[in-house]
């Protein structure tokens, strides 16, 4: 009796989850809950960029330049998308990335960064010897935009090292 | 060599099986081990693969305790323990079924929160083998892997259990049986996922840890029952143990006894009987009668062992109130 309960539960979460799948738009798995890649390809990027050494600088007129910057712009150029820089303090531009303002945030942010629990941490794409250890570091991506995260993974991981 | 639980020697059978279900025991362990460490690391940032995960990691509680309780139950009974350690399982039994109980409310309470707090659960890549592809594949691939196994052990087990009288067993066999539902629920929160479902996560991480909540809740009952002296029952607590009813009806054959009764309670493997008579001549009983019924009680089947007969002028009220008379 229980034990059909069970597979009852089991089966009726399936049959949810499949049709919620087939009805909706299963282009790419894994999708986007909120479309970020789809809007994102041929469309705007939206990067937050906090200013940090080599990594990332911004001029007073709004030119963006550094290491990342470049990585990033390469990245736009392979989904065909234009970029919006949008400079900021740190906890300004998590919060933006939070409701959904930004697509991605850099700022020499490495594995150890404390907003791990604010958006997606991508992979680390390079690391950096420095006189506290390893530095690894990442990009942070808006959370649960899986496809997004995974093309620019994809990118970073066949860039590794380049800097 | 034969093994004995306390003063009760086992069969042969039952030490042979008692055998075969701690060889099982230590084959879980082994196989969990494996699991644990495999789901750890394509753990990701899914709330399902979470509470699969721990719920895996729970999964160590029951075989360590039937593995620790049958060990402590072959000690003899002693001055201070003198009706054995027989307990040991009871106690077990009911420590692996509050650690399921807190586990599975932590986790209830953990998934409920991500899902009002709207979470979006966050997967990216996976390096393997040269090729670069989406973590969640392989989060279902390990789960489609793990899912099986634990069925076929369970099904053993289950087996042994009602052989060997004992309940810890049955729980660990009863939770294996359902562990494929686990796995499938983490692979249908992954799956969401992929399909762009943020919530599917969530939600099947909160079917899990119902489920884990559920075992907690009916273990607990059963463990409380056995330990509060309710009557001995079986193996799966369906119905009342059946050689209770059989030693009645012994006795009740003697050509002494004019009514029997008894009362019994499940020590563990073995069950503690106390049987009152009344015998036919209100003057006297014959010590070598009493003996003599005693033995053959004792040899109606292994788990009696534990026998007191007592000659009584009318039956107690509560044997009285389960007599098959009435």
């Amino acid at each position: 009796m229980r034990s059909n309960l069970r597979i009852l539960a089991a089966g009726t979460l399936l049959a949810v989850g499949l049709s919620a799948g087939l009805s909706g738009c299963a282009s790419s798995f894994p999708a986007d809950p909120d479309g970020t890649l789809d809007r994102v390809s041929g469309g705007t990027l939206r990067v937050g960029i906090a200013p940090n050494g080599d990594w990332t600088d911004m001029t007073d007129d709004g030119e963006a330049s550094g290491i990342e910057v470049s990585l990033i712009e390469d990245f736009a150029e392979t989904i065909d998308a234009d970029i919006a820089w949008v400079e900021g303090s740190e906890e300004a531009l998590f919060t933006r990335l939070e409701d959904g303002g930004l697509d991605l945030v850099i700022g020499g942010f490495t594995d150890r960064t404390p907003w791990l629990d604010r958006a997606a941490i991508t992979k680390p794409f390079t690391e950096v010897s420095t006189s506290d250890g390893v530095e690894k570091h990442v990009m942070a991506a808006s959370r649960g935009e899986n496809a997004f995260l995974l093309e620019l993974e994809r990118f970073l991981l066949a860039t590794e090292g380049a800097p | 060599m034969s093994v004995a639980f306390g003063e009760t020697e086992l069969p042969q059978k039952q030490t042979e099986i008692l055998r075969k279900a701690i060889r099982l025991e230590w084959l879980t362990i082994a196989f969990l081990a494996v699991t644990v460490t495999l789901v750890f690391f394509v753990l990701g940032n899914s709330q399902a693969m979470k509470a699969a995960w721990i719920e895996d990691l729970l999964s160590f509680i029951p075989p360590l305790v039937f593995l620790i309780a049958v060990r402590i139950a072959r000690r003899k009974p002693n001055p201070k323990h003198p009706y054995g350690y027989h307990r040991s399982v009871g106690v077990g039994h009911l420590v692996a079924a509050v650690a399921l109980v807190t586990m599975g409310t932590f986790l209830i309470i953990d998934s409920a929160s991500g899902l009002l707090a709207a979470e979006h659960p966050s997967i990216g890549s996976v390096e393997l083998f040269g090729q670069v592809f989406w973590l969640g594949w392989l989060m279902m691939g390990v789960m489609a892997l793990i899912a099986l196994p634990p069925v076929f052990i369970g099904r053993a087990k289950m087996t042994l259990a009602r052989e060997l009288h004992d309940k810890v067993l049955y729980a660990d066999a009863d939770m294996n049986k359902a562990d494929w539902m686990t796995a499938v629920g983490s692979i249908v929160g992954v799956g969401g996922i992929g399909l762009g479902l943020w919530w599917a996560d969530a939600a099947a991480a909160l079917f899990i840890a119902g489920s884990i909540l559920w075992d907690g809740v009916k273990n607990t009952r059963a463990a409380v029952e056995d330990l509060g002296d309710t009557r001995a029952m079986t193996f799966d607590d369906a119905k009342p143990h059946p050689v209770v009813h059989r030693v009645d009806e012994y006795l009740r054959s003697l050509h002494w006894v004019e009514d029997a009764g008894s009362r019994a309670r499940d020590q563990g493997h073995v069950l503690h009987i106390e049987s009152f008579v009344v015998p036919r001549s209100r003057r006297k009983v014959a010590v070598a009668d009493l003996v003599a019924a005693r033995e053959a009680c004792v040899a109606l089947d292994w788990r009696v062992e534990d026998i007191v007969i007592v000659p009584v002028k009318e039956l107690p009220r509560v044997v009285r109130e389960s007599h098959p008379a009435r």
